[in-house]
């Protein structure tokens, strides 16, 4: 029986750029006294319990927030980052 | 996901909240963006909020206080193997290759091919790769970038308009992907295309290859221009139905492009809810010119291009349009004699023809879903427009659109504008005044922020006088003749 022949077949695959990997920012010490944004978007029935429940529950933050109902967030300026100290994201990324 | 990105390698500690199924994309997207190790609580779709925050609260706060553990210390490089090369066989053998499946715990572990939209495919060899490569004056190792600058049109309040310059890399959603022309055209043989439609394939992959924002299906397009005659595109009887190879095979290529191009793979790099019976399969119509009336510009001409440069234009067919439906026959007693159920609609019973059949099937078509749509319609209807009156297309889109308007109250109810107001915190664009300071009464449309961008008609051949619509206007037009 005659060998079948052999083809050499090409990768449909797109090209994934290599990634370099971070380590994450350091994590508080503590919270009180800190500014910690609230950025927020999409999913209204988690966000706005979740919002009360910080403030109330964190009275010694100073929260800031911003609110989208899209999926992607609203950026905090660079002027704004200097001050702020932790960000809080979701329920879209 | 690149704005967690940035926050954390700038020294600021995040969290992000997603939903419970969504863990998988939340660690594929952190990875492409080179934190990997994000931290992340899951909320539920299920519990009312307030017991929802119960469960989570603690891990938010913990999150940005818990000490960073080693892993999450660690730097690193990720750069996976990716051969040209990726099979040596038989054609049998390669078959079962790439009609490969894995089985994908979010969906009951159903097995998800690895390398096609779930159909057998022509086996990409090396010589079919080259042939197919004839059809264009591109090289294979050409990165696929935008080839002339494009203002992206906004689709709603929420999501800016951006402009992308020519050369701009294009990246295939959700894995944030690059392709060179080769890579799309190994789609394009898998697809069953023919080199001489590739500059159509890869025009559509200029577009983003219908992978959209990593839940594109694949995508939808129209093809306007000459080529639909040279590469013998059905613009007549039967152009939704089966049989024609490039309606077909470029139809198809979409998909492909999607799973392979941009890494599409249900519930693991993204969610796609439950996918579109409209494009499942692909979805390709070319526009017949021929069959325009006078004055009437063809769809390439609408896009500001030449009348023979051949185009494709991204569409959304997200629902096929509702209100009236009829017969053909219904139409031709309508214009030749005043006769039929259009006829008693717009009560011209007994008299001949033009009549307004654009009043008939606009009637409660923005019942239950607002926005535009595309509508198709062969030589005879479209002429019959002209002859009532209708100059233009435009003054069909802009028609429609006054039809569309209602009070801010009846708005108000509807099932997306929550979201597409942006939580009616935007501008009203009619109006240019903010939603919430806009009165019960005030007459908002329901048909979409303005007539070009929610509306397009496109003329194909037959005499059967049947039109279709579906959702949509126009979208964004790419040039096939620069990937000739």
């Amino acid at each position: 029986m005659a060998k079948k022949e052999a083809f050499k077949c090409l990768n449909p695959v797109g090209t994934q750029e290599p990634v370099d990997i971070y380590p994450l920012a350091p994590r508080l010490d503590t919270l009180d006294g800190k500014t910690i944004h609230l950025s927020i978007c999409g999913e209204p029935d988690i966000t706005i319990p979740l919002e009360k429940r910080l403030k109330g529950d964190y009275p010694n933050i100073n929260w800031t927030l911003k609110k989208s109902y899209g999926t992607y967030p609203i950026r905090l300026s660079e002027e704004e980052r200097k001050t702020t100290d932790g960000v809080i994201l979701g329920v879209c990324w | 996901m690149p704005y967690l990105a940035d926050l954390e390698t700038s020294g600021i500690p995040t969290v992000l909240i997603d939903l419970a199924e969504e863990n998988e994309k939340v660690k594929h997207d952190a990875l492409i963006y080179g934190i990997p190790e994000l931290r992340f609580v899951s909320a539920s779709r299920r519990l009312p909020g307030p017991e929802d925050v119960d469960n989570i609260i603690g891990s938010i706060v913990e999150g940005l206080t818990r000490p960073l553990t080693s892993k999450e210390k660690k730097k690193g490089h990720w750069a996976p193997e990716q051969p040209r090369i990726i099979f040596e066989g038989t054609l049998d053998d390669a078959q079962d290759f790439y009609q490969q499946t894995e089985k994908i715990p979010g969906i009951f572990n159903a097995p998800f091919s690895m390398y096609t939209d779930g159909l057998p495919i022509i086996v990409p060899t090396e010589d079919k790769v080259k042939e197919m490569l004839t059809g264009t004056s591109h090289k294979p190792d050409e990165l696929i970038t935008v080839q002339s600058d494009i203002e992206m049109r906004s689709p709603d309040s929420v999501h800016p308009g951006v402009t992308r310059k020519r050369g701009d890399v294009v990246r295939f959603m959700p894995m944030y992907r690059t392709a060179t022309v080769e890579q799309v055209a190994v789609n394009a043989v898998m697809a069953g295309c023919k080199p001489e439609y590739f500059p159509v394939v890869l025009a559509i992959a200029e577009s983003g290859g219908g992978t959209g924002d990593g839940r594109g299906g694949g995508g939808a397009f129209l093809v306007s221009g000459p080529i639909y005659k040279e590469i013998g595109m059905n613009v007549s009887y039967g152009r939704l139905s089966i049989g024609n190879p490039p309606n077909k095979t470029i139809g198809r290529v979409g998909s492909l492009m999607w799973r392979n191009l941009g890494g599409y793979k249900e519930t693991v790099s993204t969610i796609m809810t439950y996918g579109n019976p409209i494009t499942n399969g692909g979805f390709l119509l070319a526009e017949y010119a021929e069959g325009l009336p006078p004055g009437w510009k063809g769809l390439n001409e609408e896009m500001g291009f030449k009348k023979n440069e051949s185009i494709i234009m991204t569409v959304g067919p997200g629902e096929w349009g509702i209100g009236q439906e009829h017969m053909p026959g219904v139409y031709r007693s309508l214009q030749k004699s005043g006769h039929g159920a259009i006829a008693r609609f717009l009560n011209v019973k007994g008299l001949p023809g033009p009549h307004n059949y654009i009043d008939f099937i606009t009637d409660g078509i923005w019942r239950t879903m607002e926005g535009g749509f595309t509508l198709v319609l062969v030589p005879d209807m479209a002429k019959d427009m002209y002859d009532y009156g209708f100059k233009s297309k435009e003054a069909i889109y802009e028609y429609i659109w006054k039809k569309s308007f209602e009070p801010v109250k009846d708005y108000r109810m509807r099932g997306r504008p929550d979201y597409r107001t942006n939580g009616w915190m935007s501008i009203e664009k009619t109006s240019g005044k903010h939603w919430k300071e806009l009165s019960d009464d005030y007459m908002v449309p329901a048909g979409g922020d303005d007539p070009f961008g929610s509306f397009c008609i496109i003329v194909c051949d037959g005499q059967e006088t049947a039109s279709e619509r579906f959702s949509g206007g126009h979208g964004q037009a790419y040039s096939i003749d620069a990937w000739r």
